[in-house]
């Protein structure tokens, strides 16, 4: 059992074959369009909501490729004169990234009818290469069986944390999205702007004895179902898709500052088919949202949507909530990201 | 006439071998190369050791790079110490149970380390099943204690990972140790104990240093469990994830992982060195 070069090379070689054989591009040929999807209900509701009538109405076939927004642009950043993917779904953030490289084609209504329905402030977003086709907003959810009078708003979660009240789950930094519906959503709410943080690390340091934190969604849940954390800070969707799952202890709050509006964004790579125009557009189609935002507990963005009775009730409204100034964190993210290693730590 | 057959003996092997080298040269050298060489290069294509630089005199990551070599180090000390009873029970004393006890030990590694790693938090969580034995069951505390989160639970769940590597390590070796070297050390008068650390010990130091080599290149690149049980610990693999999933610096991430590959293999370096250096 003694390790000696050979092993090292036999191991790294099937690992090696492994990762690349995964690594491997899909490039897009003829009437086949590769398109992109999170995981897990994601995908399911991407394939039945979107890519089932794009099938249906052009007679092309879609495949879908799992992962995230930094592996796509990655791939798309590798091969630009024949990109991989043919629609990307972005963070909104990687989104401004991909437009400022000058990645992504234009959006307009010529090319995309539906784009008409969608607010303008979403395109404008993106840079005008891309827009964003659903939405969260990132709030308070608590165990209702422990925290029997929650915070109302982030003011009040800082203070009562700090005192003790409450242990918070928080998300961690190597989760890509917290610097925005996190770092900032805070950190303006308690007076600060893109250019002074210190609202928010002097909110950190007084309420670190009393956090824990979260590196992805579902490790927030077991935090609360573990008892580890009594609330944190969460996502409406996420949080409404537990209570259809049965769990009835939980409940989530937009705080009264307004939470951040954390959405997701599509784009299509420039050099990618053409073909990519009509899945867009079914993606951006009013009824095809309201059958997604269904599935997945999210609000969307196409103005003519009708939210079911029990939705209604639980899409937080854009008038609620704060849209994140993205290109202006993007600027200074690397900042926030090293002062958080420096000061946070986790 | 010999010349020939050695050499097509020779060009069989090199043919036989070429498949295996050409992928790993495609799939793994190049790509480690190329990593590499993203870290020494201007945006201009240039050259550029500035990167390495700031990082070097920097404290803040001297302090990540000095933290990942204590947990590596302080993990690979404490699975050692834990392997090597499991290995000498394994050997010597289970019998027809060694079967039973291999399958123990392998069992784990045969679930993701991500349920692994919920399962920590669920037996440590504030109202976990600990706390609530201690505080309820037993009545030992009053409130629950706070086990998520600190690096000792984080050194026990890469512990429970990693032991396995270092006991099957430790018991090929303690296998193949000749008894009648420890029969005779007993015949000539040498306590059991003194057998054991004169004899048995230095006889199995080979299999000792290669778990511990093991233990320690797993445990300098851990990702997952830190990520999930955190412990306060800051170290390269953590930062690297956020250098590519966050900051998008790809250059500063390759700066980082060159710098723990160097580690890595110095690390190595030393452990078989110093093993040499034992006479194994």
């Amino acid at each position: 059992m003694t390790l000696n070069r050979r092993k090292f090379l036999g191991t790294g070689a099937a690992a090696a074959s492994l990762v690349g054989l995964n690594g491997l591009p899909l490039h897009a040929q003829g009437k086949t369009l590769n398109v992109t999807a999170y995981g897990g209900v994601w995908e399911q509701a991407v394939r039945d909501c979107f890519v089932a009538p794009f099938e249906a109405k052009t007679g092309a076939k879609a495949t879908v490729s799992l992962g995230g927004p930094a592996q796509w642009l990655a791939q798309v950043e590798a091969s630009p004169d024949n990109p991989p993917l043919d629609v990307l779904i972005m963070s909104p953030d990687l989104a401004v990234l991909a437009a400022e490289a000058d990645l992504m084609d234009d959006f307009t209504v010529e090319k995309l009818p539906n784009l008409a329905y969608i607010p303008q402030e979403f395109t404008d977003a993106c840079l005008g290469k891309g827009t964003y086709f659903d939405y969260g907003v990132g709030g308070i959810t608590y165990n209702k069986d422990v925290v029997a009078e929650p915070p109302r708003s982030f003011a009040d979660f800082v203070d009562r944390v700090a005192a003790g009240e409450f242990i918070a789950s928080i998300p961690s930094i190597q989760y890509g999205p917290t610097t925005v519906f996190f770092l900032w959503a805070l950190n303006n709410a308690l007076g600060g702007d893109v250019d002074n943080t210190d609202p928010f690390f002097e909110a950190m340091a007084k309420m670190k004895d009393n956090l824990v934190y979260w590196a992805g969604p579902n490790d927030f849940f077991n935090h609360l179902a573990s008892g580890e954390a009594d609330l944190g800070i969460y996502f409406d969707g996420r949080t409404w898709n537990h209570v259809d799952e049965g769990v009835d202890w939980i409940d989530w709050i937009n705080p009264e500052e307004g939470g951040a509006i954390t959405s997701v964004a599509i784009q299509k790579p420039k050099n990618a088919s053409d073909l990519a125009w009509d899945y867009l557009n079914e993606v951006l189609d009013a009824d095809n949202q309201a059958k997604f935002a269904e599935i997945l507990n999210y609000g969307v963005t196409n103005t003519q949507v009708e939210y079911s009775e029990k939705l209604a009730a639980r899409v937080t409204p854009l008038s609620e909530a704060n849209l994140p100034p993205y290109a202006e964190i993007a600027r200074v993210r690397n900042d926030w990201v090293d002062r958080w290693n420096r000061e946070i730590g986790m | 006439m010999l010349d020939a057959v050695k050499n097509s003996a020779r060009a069989r092997r090199a043919l036989l071998l070429a498949p295996a080298l050409i992928f790993l040269a495609v799939f793994f050298v190049m790509p480690l190369a190329d990593n590499s060489a993203r870290s020494f290069l201007t945006e201009d294509g240039g050259f550029t050791l500035s990167r390495y630089a700031a990082f070097l005199t920097d404290r803040f990551y001297l302090g990540v790079i000095l933290e990942t070599l204590i947990l590596s180090a302080a993990v690979t000390v404490i699975s050692v110490v834990i392997a090597y009873p499991v290995a000498y029970v394994l050997v010597r004393k289970a019998g027809r149970l060694s079967g039973l006890i291999v399958f123990l030990l392998i069992a784990p590694l045969l679930t993701s380390i991500i349920m692994r790693t919920f399962g920590w938090q669920v037996l440590f969580a504030r109202r976990g099943l600990v706390n609530q034995w201690l505080v309820t069951d037993l009545g030992l505390l009053d409130t629950p204690l706070r086990w998520l989160n600190t690096p000792g639970l984080a050194i026990a769940a890469l512990v429970h990972v990693l032991v396995p590597f270092a006991v099957l390590s430790i018991a090929s070796v303690l296998q193949g140790v000749d008894r009648r070297l420890e029969e005779g050390a007993l015949v000539l008068g040498a306590s059991r104990i003194r057998t054991f650390f004169e004899v048995t010990l230095p006889l199995t130091v080979d299999g000792i240093g290669t778990g511990a080599i093991l233990v320690f290149m797993i445990a300098n690149g851990s990702f997952v469990t830190l990520v999930l049980l955190g412990g306060g610990f800051q170290t390269l693999p953590l930062l690297i994830y956020q250098q590519f999933n966050t900051t998008r610096d790809f250059a500063l991430a390759s700066t980082m992982s060159t710098i723990l590959l160097v580690i890595a293999l110095a690390c190595l370096w030393l452990q078989l060195r110093l093993l040499r250096r034992q006479g194994v």
